[in-house]
């Protein structure tokens, strides 16, 4: 273990009755460093963080925080903080009051609890809420208190579950950008569970790709977008999984450039066609019933439904994995 | 074409306003005639009769009632908090944790409730009285067989498990996530419970112990039986006043006093539960596997088996009594032989298939009344939060008025316009089905309310009509509901023991009240064999109830 890594997890597993739901996953996060989780619904990532937080049972494996384990020892006195999907603010105490309430079952000093609140209202935007009760916060409001409320302890990393589930696209927008500003500003690592791939890359410090219950990819997102390695993680990065020439590649919508059907070219009929705002999309049912997507560049004539096209790749990643295989690709991955 | 289509119109906005008020009207009258007017009449003529409220304050002061009072007070206090002491425990650990049979032990818990009062009070005996079961085995236990112990003891089998089941309904209604968010910040378990799922969880408990008092306080069957006249509550001593003493003034007057005595608690009951109803609207939570590592899990574990424990030691006490021989020598069973010879009912007047026959004949139609004005008002309260708290208050009027003060009322107010005869099974099943309503209309409101709001919607914009709409979607839908409000209502009116006592003259015994005056003419073999059928009903009500993983609600 590198000394500065902070979260280690290795080996991990865990089963719903005799589902297993996490098979030996392996990550790790560094001192201030912001690592997304991601993967499609029903991945493990939410199990993974309940795991490493000490709310699931696990069957194997271990979690340490700063080289010490945490085997057996309750959530209370984990010393993660956690942040749900839901913000589950105390209904019965103000904002101000949500806000100190690690510190108060932690017996923090007054001073340093009154300290801490208003450096955590100042950090959130939140001091002209303070007297409010939770009823009475907009949605983005709820969940910008549960970040102060997690932070104000000062918990070495915190654990994010989709945070912004709930709220709708501006908000979200504005919470992502505020959450990624105060996580930097108070120096806390994090480990954050989305399943929109747009939100995960734009975060992340590094990105882990949970499917099936296995990390199937981790790296820079850079990296792991430019060389997703196996067919599931090119899906869910959006690319189209083809075979071309009997190998399996990976074509970004992008790439595909439609052209009238022609010897050299694969042909398919057109199922769907339409303006999608920034580019318009276009998918095709190929010969051997793939469907692809194709985002044509603006001005290009869009076929109607039902054409038969022809479509030509202008690049494609070759995929160095099998379906359901985990290759530890990336130098900067370190998953276990 | 216009003049249906303006007919099918009028007919739809007829049906929605029917939906709205309709339903209402019936329960209402119901409720009405034959509970609130007739005691509004009894308890004026009590102030009246005895010359104003001054004269309410002599009847007060007599010894006997003062110690009815006294006793009500005591012994409804006394088994509200025995009966937390086990029930918040083990309701907390059944609504936090899952575990393998935890729906069936949550379902066992309903049992002593569907049980006849009477029926438990004998079985208390067999075990703690002189010679039984766990009296002769444990010395120390026979106060628990009679006196102030043994009606408390009676009381405690009886609603303890009511307060566990209202405490785990509270603790399912928290959100596990609140919970959950109290240990990552830090909070140990006093945390969670201080600040994530103690207030429902106290709000349940604090339900059931309400109800605890409110039945104890008006406990009849037990302490006629098992202490007598120094033991009475107010309730009981209505009765001696009225039927015993032929005093019906001086019962009017105390029926007065009871009223008002059992006012606040059964509002307080009413919030209390209308709070736990709108939590539980809200959310419900997954219970998570129990972490049996924690030491301080064990008490409430322990408080579940006692609960547990008590339940199937009543039911083998009674189901044990009824199969013993009537006499030394004698086969086994040979008691229910006695109970449907010659001899039984020449001693009592009527014969025991007789007595059955009324049990039947009135459980089944105080149960239809009470599923059919059930029906009317939860479709009434569904979406209308201001209408369900008036409405769920009307229903539970009867209960407040106590089976006594019901009973007399009913006896005093139509009695003379009628007259005796035919009447008396008239008045017999009105109380019962009055009595059975509070309890049939949880069940039908939470089937009404899980039903999805858009459904007759969709239908009904589909082309049904609201009454094919309500015949093939939501009946199905709710028809769960219905079965165990009925078989509720059944089982509550079979087993009703103190206002059928007293208003049933011999032609209408029932089985309870063959139950009591075999224990009276000290027949006990026969006592427990009556008290075995009783228990046997009841078991298959709950059978059927449960099979298919349906709920009681309260």
């Amino acid at each position: 273990m590198s000394s500065s890594e902070l979260l280690e997890v290795r080996g991990l597993s865990a089963a719903w009755g005799r589902t297993p739901v996490l098979m030996g996953v392996g990550l790790s996060v560094r001192e201030s460093e912001f690592v997304v989780l991601m993967g499609p619904n029903g991945s493990g990532k939410t199990t993974l963080l309940r795991c490493i937080v000490g709310l699931e049972a696990t069957t194997g494996g271990s979690v340490t925080l700063r080289g010490r384990s945490l085997d057996g020892v309750p959530t209370h006195r984990r010393g993660i903080g956690m942040l749900f999907q839901e913000p589950a603010l105390f209904p019965h105490r103000t904002v101000w009051e949500n806000v100190a309430y690690g510190l108060g079952v932690r017996r923090r000093p007054r001073a340093e609890v009154d300290r801490r609140v208003d450096e955590m209202l100042d950090l959130l935007r939140l001091r002209p809420l303070a007297d409010r009760a939770p009823d009475a916060l907009s949605g983005g409001e709820r969940q910008r208190v549960a970040l102060a409320r997690t932070l104000a302890p000062e918990p070495p990393v915190v654990l994010l579950d989709e945070p912004f589930a709930s709220v709708d696209v501006e908000i979200r927008r504005d919470l992502r950008s505020e959450f990624r500003r105060a996580l930097a500003a108070t120096g806390t690592a994090t480990l954050h569970v989305t399943h929109d791939r747009e939100e995960g890359l734009l975060l992340a410090d590094r990105v882990v790709l949970l499917d099936g219950g296995r990390v199937r990819r981790a790296g820079r997102p850079a990296e792991v977008f430019a060389d997703p390695a196996s067919p599931e993680v090119a899906r869910f990065l959006g690319y189209n999984v083809v075979v071309e020439d009997g190998t399996t590649v990976a074509v970004s919508p992008g790439d595909v450039e439609i052209v009238p059907p022609s010897p050299g070219a694969r042909t398919g009929r057109v199922t769907l066609s339409g303006f999608a705002g920034e580019r318009d999309v276009v998918e095709v049912e190929l010969a051997d019933g793939q469907r692809l997507e194709c985002r044509p560049p603006r001005g290009s004539t869009r076929p109607d439904v039902g054409a038969q096209v022809g479509v030509r790749f202008q690049s494609v990643r070759p995929l160095t994995a099998e379906p359901g295989e985990s290759p530890p690709v990336g130098s900067d991955s370190r998953s276990g | 074409m216009a003049f249906g289509m303006a007919v099918d119109r009028e007919l739809v906005r007829l049906t929605r306003r029917l939906r709205g008020l309709g339903p209402i009207l019936p329960v209402v009258a119901f409720v009405a005639a034959f509970a609130l007017v007739p005691a509004a009449v009894l308890l004026a003529n009590g102030v009246a009769a005895n010359g104003g409220l001054g004269g309410l304050v002599r009847v007060a002061d007599d010894p006997l009632n003062l110690q009815a009072i006294s006793n009500s007070l005591t012994q409804g206090s006394a088994s509200a908090l025995a009966a937390l002491a086990v029930g918040f425990p083990a309701g907390a650990f059944l609504g936090r944790y899952s575990f393998r049979g935890r729906s069936e032990l949550l379902a066992v818990l309903v049992v002593p409730f569907l049980l006849p009062p009477i029926a438990v009070v004998l079985g208390v005996e067999t075990l703690f009285g002189p010679g039984g079961a766990i009296s002769s085995w444990l010395p120390a236990t026979g106060p628990l067989g009679g006196g102030f112990g043994g009606i408390v003891t009676t009381n405690v089998l009886y609603n303890a498990p009511i307060v566990a089941l209202l405490t785990a309904v509270g603790v399912e209604s928290a959100s596990p996530t609140l919970e959950e968010t109290v240990a990552t910040l830090g909070g140990g378990p006093f945390a969670g419970f201080r600040d994530a799922w103690g207030r429902p969880a106290l709000v349940g408990a604090a339900a059931g112990a309400v109800l605890t008092f409110l039945f104890s306080a008006l406990a009849f069957a037990a302490p006629l039986l098992l202490c007598g006249a120094r033991c009475y509550t107010v309730e009981a001593r209505v009765w001696s006043l009225d039927q015993v003493f032929l005093s019906p003034a001086a019962a009017a007057a105390l029926a007065v006093l009871l009223v008002g005595f059992l006012v606040l608690p059964a509002a307080l009951y009413l919030a209390l539960v209308g709070r736990l109803r709108a939590a539980r609207r809200s959310r419900e939570r997954s219970p998570r596997p129990v972490p049996w590592r924690r030491p301080l899990l064990w008490p409430h574990a322990f408080a579940v088996g006692v609960l547990v424990a008590g339940v199937v030691g009543l039911l083998a006490a009674v189901l044990d009594a009824a199969v013993r021989p009537a006499a030394p020598g004698a086969p086994a069973l040979s008691a229910f032989a006695e109970l449907f010879g010659s001899g039984v009912t020449g001693r009592l007047g009527v014969s025991t298939l007789a007595a059955t026959a009324n049990s039947v004949f009135f459980a089944g139609v105080a149960t239809s009344l009470a599923l059919l004005f059930a029906v009317g008002t939860g479709y009434s309260m569904a979406g209308r939060p201001n209408a369900a708290r008036g409405l769920r208050a009307v229903v539970f009027a009867p209960l407040v008025l106590s089976p006594i003060v019901l009973s007399f009322a009913l006896a005093e107010f139509w009695r003379p316009a009628f007259g005796g005869g035919p009447t008396v099974g008239v008045l017999i099943l009105l109380a019962q089905a009055a009595l059975a309503l509070p309890f049939a209309l949880p069940a039908v409101e939470v089937a009404l309310r899980r039903l999805p709001s858009s459904l007759r919607e969709s239908a009904e914009a589909l082309g049904a009509s609201p009454w094919s709409a309500y015949l093939d979607l939501e009946l199905p839908l709710v028809r769960d509901g219905l079965v165990t409000a009925g078989l509720f209502a059944f089982a509550l009116s079979f087993g009703e023991f103190t206002a059928t006592y007293f208003l049933a003259t011999p032609t209408f015994t029932t089985l309870p009240v063959e139950l009591y005056r075999l224990e009276g003419l000290r027949l006990p073999a026969e006592a427990a064999a009556v008290a075995g059928l009783l228990v046997i009903v009841s078991l298959v009500a709950f059978v059927v109830i449960v099979r298919g993983g349906r709920r009681v609600e309260f």
